[in-house]
């Protein structure tokens, strides 16, 4: 099937792939035909190519940009798995970034350790903390740049497999050069683009009907990094119903077995080393450390934003009105700031982590119950998105980070017909203006906005066209304008989120104290006393208005995030049996 | 409707790629960060913003010259007073007089790379823009988006202004808007901006022995009568831009040697033939016959402005010969009273005119540095962005343009920005469609693979041997001997394109006209091509006669790959 439809589509990929690569496509698929032969062969387009080769291009650029302190967390990761026996990984606290991903992942910097030793000592020093010299920071991410490969060969595969090569090129395409990664991987500085490819590897394999497989590269990305936990519900009945039961319901055996024992397998190159040392409950405290509060410094956009801004709305309304209502005094001052620590509500109860647990479950159950009777693969892709989703918006401390685990298998969706393709948009424009503030630095901040709105741009023209649907009805009409009026008011946003901090720096005059402030709103969530002693020492009105732009932000994307949420589930639920597309056709 | 709408957002998206280019490579380093006491060409420009807003104008070229005294024409200045008011208004510590010396805040920066974006943005964007609408306006949409694209992402240019830090570009982009202006005929404002062009930096002088003959050529090709009145306002037009733009040092609001306080600081022949390691003439040559010990410094000067003179003589004539030729020509053949509106049909001749001169000023003149191969660099990606794949336009404009970014290694690797020379030379190859390692297939694809090859190799050697402690200035010297011999070439091959151009034009003098007469299959096609944009617009394409006139003498077919390349 892949081997059949490589060469095949070649004239029509050229010319349906836009903008970042029709340009050079031009160019270089004439040249092409100069060529007599070339000298070995391969099954990648010109085209994709120039993907590859432009988007490396401007990720070398990006290498001296903002590095947030995940990269001296990588930095010293490297260090201690280098310097340190395996014993010693999970207990040493010689920086404050001790290692807190699983094992896999410590496996890795082992790995790139070995290279970064001989290309400079001093990287992996273990007591060279904040180094930052030119060596660690090309070779850092250029790491980055390398893993990210894995996610450009999985998606080249989803296009020579799938039903409509130019589509599925496209989304590839966008996929690869997503905001999200630009933003998160190359300047902020994490390895999500590696990471992400391993996941897609997975739906591959699910999609190409190999659940095994499917089901022992999820479990390798859960020993990387266990934020995936988020997807495992979506997995474990998509694999049990349709890989260990048969469609009538009897117990596959031998599959059954296979696929428990391949997973266990996994769990045990990975945690095996840690168990015979007696490390498990040391490595699971630092993996899911439950001493952090509902929302991250700066609150994801999600549905605890809302509640959190409700909140405020409703103390301000107290305030003022005078009404009875009982005021939780040590809720007035918390949160406004939008610093790390427990978030207690003014007027509202009080969220516990069990609360926060239980919502979670019950809108998950509602998508796996849909999975378990129809456990097709577009169907687990979309229950596999909206278990993501739940998790994001409901769950404890979720990092703004974590809307990539929605936004990523969402585009693979995106073609399907108009009402998923507009689910895209609103969760994309929402989910990656949610990530702007994870840049504040001017020149930063304007490369990722010019690049998303031309990311969006190239991804929305040529989708569009392809599943635009006639409205049915009049309700359908007056929700169009509506979510095209939500999405007109970014821009607005945007200028007032830029213009803002100029507006107060000219009030306060205190460019130090906000600079401070802004980089431990945008650091990991840990801790940050600095400005802790800095919110002591002025009046919470200030720093209210400090924050605003940033509530603003996250309320405004909340917003978007939860109903393109609910508009996921409810065609998920009602019109899934109906609907006969491109994903639903392959077996 | 969606396809016409994806063509209109084409040259917007392509602006907005290339402005997130431009910020991306001013995140590195620039020259001269962290090396105090005296910095580089960054501070010497911050510097500048400071001066201007603290100093009245009388000081300018005056004020503690030793540290970065203000070096460049009036126009420099005024603009610098702009970004130093607005520097001023922000924060004034950016612009401290004297206290400012040396500032690396992130914020000052970030101010200083943003007035090279938005300068950029005003005066060499519109220009690009205006030129494939202009130059190449009978070219298919899809050639001049592919031609604005290589233009604006043109990688010297960027490596220079964005990454080393200067403002070049708005010296090339009032040049280019001269020379948009000559093709729309409209020859006073293409000399208002020339002037502009050498009243933000002298190094535009490059260009006037070309932009000069070509104007005199049209004053010969309008007749007496015309060319003479044409001549007249030309020359009033310059003489009262300069004044203009010097007036605060001429009388009366100056004595009359207030006027030499610019001019020695704007040509300075105090200094040496050449700084540093450049890949011209003198510097390569200076490896085997040691000129400064052979030579006094005043017959050196007279020497290399010899050469340089002798250097671009082959354009200036090309230009002057066609226009004399042509003129006598056009009032046989018609009585049609000539239009000083219209383009003339020697306008092709422009380009490679350009080239000739700047590349014979970069090779031969005094005190050249580095950095001013960008102006050879303009003319010939202007004739390579309209060019097809393959052609020797194509193969000598990509060359010449990774060489001079080769040439400016050593420069780009003390500024720190080496990461951004690679990423760059990979981004406008790949998007120009230049693979390197084609199978070569004529001189010029040898050659360029043999340079590759030794550049390939070089820097290879520098990164695993240390220079020995003999020669510890082994790299650059190499480098300058590999790139010199390209430059030489292209000044060579300019020469030899504008005669053939100027052949192909018929413009040769009395045999061109024998010729002529003699019902020549190529010069008749050609004459065609004349009296089609005579008749057709006053919008020539680039490129066109010379790609006309290799179609003929290979297939006979007239200028198929040009019209047929974009479509």
């Amino acid at each position: 099937m892949i081997n059949e439809s490589a060469g095949a589509p070649a004239p029509i990929a050229a010319g349906t792939l836009r903008k970042s690569s029709s340009v050079a496509s031009l160019r270089s698929s004439t040249s092409s035909i100069i060529v007599p032969e070339p000298w070995f062969r391969y099954d990648i387009l010109p085209s994709e190519w120039d993907v590859l080769w432009l988007s490396t291009a401007l990720k070398l650029l990006l290498f001296p940009s903002y590095r947030s302190t995940d990269f001296e967390v990588h930095r010293n990761w490297l260090a201690i798995t280098h310097s340190l026996p395996i014993s010693k990984w999970y207990y040493d606290t010689t920086s404050e970034w001790t290692l807190d991903y699983p094992p896999f992942f410590a496996y890795l910097e082992k790995l790139l350790s070995i290279p970064a030793s001989l290309i400079d000592p001093m990287i992996v020093d273990l007591n060279n903390l904040n180094y930052d010299g030119w060596s660690v920071i090309g070779y850092q991410r250029t790491t980055v740049i390398l893993t990210e490969l894995v996610l450009g060969i999985v998606l080249l595969k989803f296009v020579r497999g799938s039903v409509e090569p130019p589509i599925q090129r496209i989304i590839s395409a966008s996929i690869f050069l997503h905001p999200g990664f630009l933003i998160v991987d190359h300047i902020y500085f994490q390895y999500n683009g590696f990471m992400y490819g391993i996941l897609l590897w997975s739906i591959l394999m699910a999609r190409n009907g190999n659940k095994l497989a499917s089901g022992i590269l999820f479990a390798v990305l859960l020993n990387f990094k266990h934020i995936y936990m988020y997807l495992a519900p979506a997995y474990f009945v998509y694999l049990l119903r349709s890989f260990c039961l048969s469609p009538a319901g009897e117990v596959q055996i031998k599959n059954f077995l296979s696929l428990a024992n391949a997973v266990i397998a996994v769990f045990v190159v990975s945690l095996g080393p840690f168990a015979l040392l007696g490390q498990i409950p040391q490595l699971l405290s630092r993996l899911f450390p439950f001493t952090r509060g509902l929302n991250h410094a700066y609150w994801a956009p999600n549905f605890w934003a809302l509640v959190t801004a409700a909140d405020r709305v409703l103390l301000k309304y107290a305030r003022l009105t005078g009404a009875d209502i009982i005021i939780n005094e040590s809720g007035v001052a918390s949160s406004s700031r939008g610093l790390v620590g427990d978030t207690v509500f003014a007027v509202l109860p009080n969220v516990k982590p069990i609360h926060t647990f239980v919502i979670t479950i019950a809108f998950q159950l509602i998508w796996l119950l849909k999975l378990w009777r129809n456990p097709t693969y577009k169907s687990f892709l979309t229950a596999l998105t909206l278990s993501g989703w739940t998790s994001f918006l409901f769950g404890w401390h979720v990092h703004e980070k974590a809307v990539l685990l929605i936004l990523i298998p969402l585009s693979l969706l995106a073609a399907e017909r108009h009402a998923y393709f507009r689910t895209f948009v609103l969760a994309s424009v929402a989910g990656v203006f949610s990530l702007f503030p994870l840049l504040f630095t001017p020149t930063e901040f304007v490369i990722e906005v010019i690049y998303s709105v031309i990311w969006i741009g190239a991804v929305y023209t040529p989708l569009s066209r392809r599943v635009y649907e006639y409205p049915k009805s009049m309700s359908y009409v007056i929700m169009d304008a509506l979510e095209k009026l939500y999405l007109a008011g970014f821009p607005f946003l945007l200028i007032f989120v830029t213009t803002f901090p100029l507006l107060q720096g000219g009030v306060t005059a205190h460019p130090d104290i906000s600079a401070s402030a802004a980089i431990c709103i945008s650091s990991e969530a840990f801790s940050c006393p600095e400005s802790e002693n800095w919110s002591a020492q002025s009046s919470r009105e200030v720093s209210a208005l400090q924050f605003l732009p940033l509530m603003v932000t996250s309320i405004y994307c909340a917003f978007g995030l939860v109903w393109s949420f609910l508009r996921l589930g409810f065609i998920y639920l009602h019109e899934e049996t109906t609907y006969q597309g491109q994903l639903s056709e392959i077996k | 409707m969606h396809k016409r709408a994806i063509k209109h957002w084409v040259i917007p998206t392509i602006l907005a790629a290339s402005t997130v280019v431009k910020f991306a490579i001013g995140l590195a380093s620039y020259s001269g960060q962290g090396t105090p006491p005296m910095y580089g060409d960054y501070e010497a420009q911050r510097h500048w913003l400071e001066l201007m807003v603290h100093l009245p104008l009388r000081q300018w070229y005056t004020y503690d010259l030793p540290y970065w005294g203000l070096d460049y024409p009036p126009l420099t200045a005024y603009v610098s007073w702009i970004c130093g008011i607005f520097a001023h208004w922000i924060n004034p510590a950016w612009v401290a007089l004297d206290k400012s010396r040396g500032i690396e805040t992130p914020d000052s920066k970030v101010f200083m790379r943003t007035t090279v974006v938005l300068l950029d943005a005003l005066i060499y964007v519109p220009a690009l823009l205006m030129f494939v609408s202009s130059w190449q306006g009978t070219r298919s949409k899809r050639t001049q988006e592919m031609s604005l694209l290589t233009l604006i992402l043109q990688p010297a240019l960027l490596l220079v202004d964005f990454g080393h830090f200067q403002y070049n570009s708005v010296m090339l982009g009032f040049t280019l808007l001269a020379i948009n202006f000559f093709a729309t005929g409209q020859d006073l404002l293409g000399a208002f901006f020339f002037v502009l062009s050498l009243g933000f930096k002298q190094m535009a002088l490059y260009y006037a022995p070309a932009i000069g003959s070509y104007l005199l050529a049209k004053c010969l090709f309008l007749g007496p009568t015309d060319g003479g009145r044409l001549f007249i306002r030309l020359a009033a037009v310059t003489a009262t831009t300069f004044i203009l733009l010097f007036l605060p040092w001429l009388p009366p609001f100056a004595p009359v040697s207030g006027i030499l306080q610019p001019i020695s600081r704007i040509f300075p022949f105090a200094r040496g033939l050449f700084e540093d390691k450049v890949a011209n003439f003198w510097c390569a040559s200076n490896v085997v016959f040691k000129w400064k010990t052979w030579a006094s410094r005043g017959f050196l000067v007279k020497l290399s402005t010899g050469l340089t003179a002798l250097g671009f003589l082959p354009g200036v004539v090309g230009l002057i010969r066609s226009g004399a030729a042509m003129s006598k020509t056009k009032f046989e053949a018609s009585s049609v009273k000539a239009d000083e509106k219209e383009t003339p049909p020697f306008l092709p001749l422009l380009p490679y005119a350009l080239l000739t001169s700047s590349m014979s000023f970069f090779l031969f003149s005094f005190q050249v540095h580095e950095k001013t191969i960008l102006l050879p660099l303009l003319p010939i990606t202007l004739l390579l962005s309209g060019a097809p794949i393959g052609s020797s336009v194509y193969s000598w404009g990509v060359l010449v343009n990774n060489v001079a970014v080769f040439s400016m290694w050593p420069l780009l690797k003390r500024d720190g920005l080496g990461v951004q020379y690679v990423a760059l030379l990979l981004l406008w190859n790949r998007l120009i469609g230049h693979n390197p390692f084609r199978r070569p297939q004529s001189f010029i694809q040898y050659l360029s693979m043999a340079v590759y090859a030794a550049a390939l190799l070089l820097h290879a050697l520098e990164l695993v041997i240390p220079p020995p402690s003999r020669y510890p200035d082994i790299f650059p010297v190499l480098n300058v001997l590999i790139c010199t011999p390209v430059f030489f070439l292209i000044w060579l091959w300019s020469i030899k394109c504008g005669v053939e151009v100027g052949w192909a034009l018929g413009g040769l003098g009395g045999q061109a006209a024998e010729r002529r007469s003699s019902e020549d299959a190529g010069v008749a096609a050609t004459t065609t091509g004349g009296s089609f944009r005579q008749s057709g617009g006053r919008t020539v394409s680039m490129g066109y006669a010379q790609t006309s006139k290799m179609e003929m003498r290979t297939t006979g077919i007239r200028g198929s790959s040009v019209f047929s390349e974009g479509s």
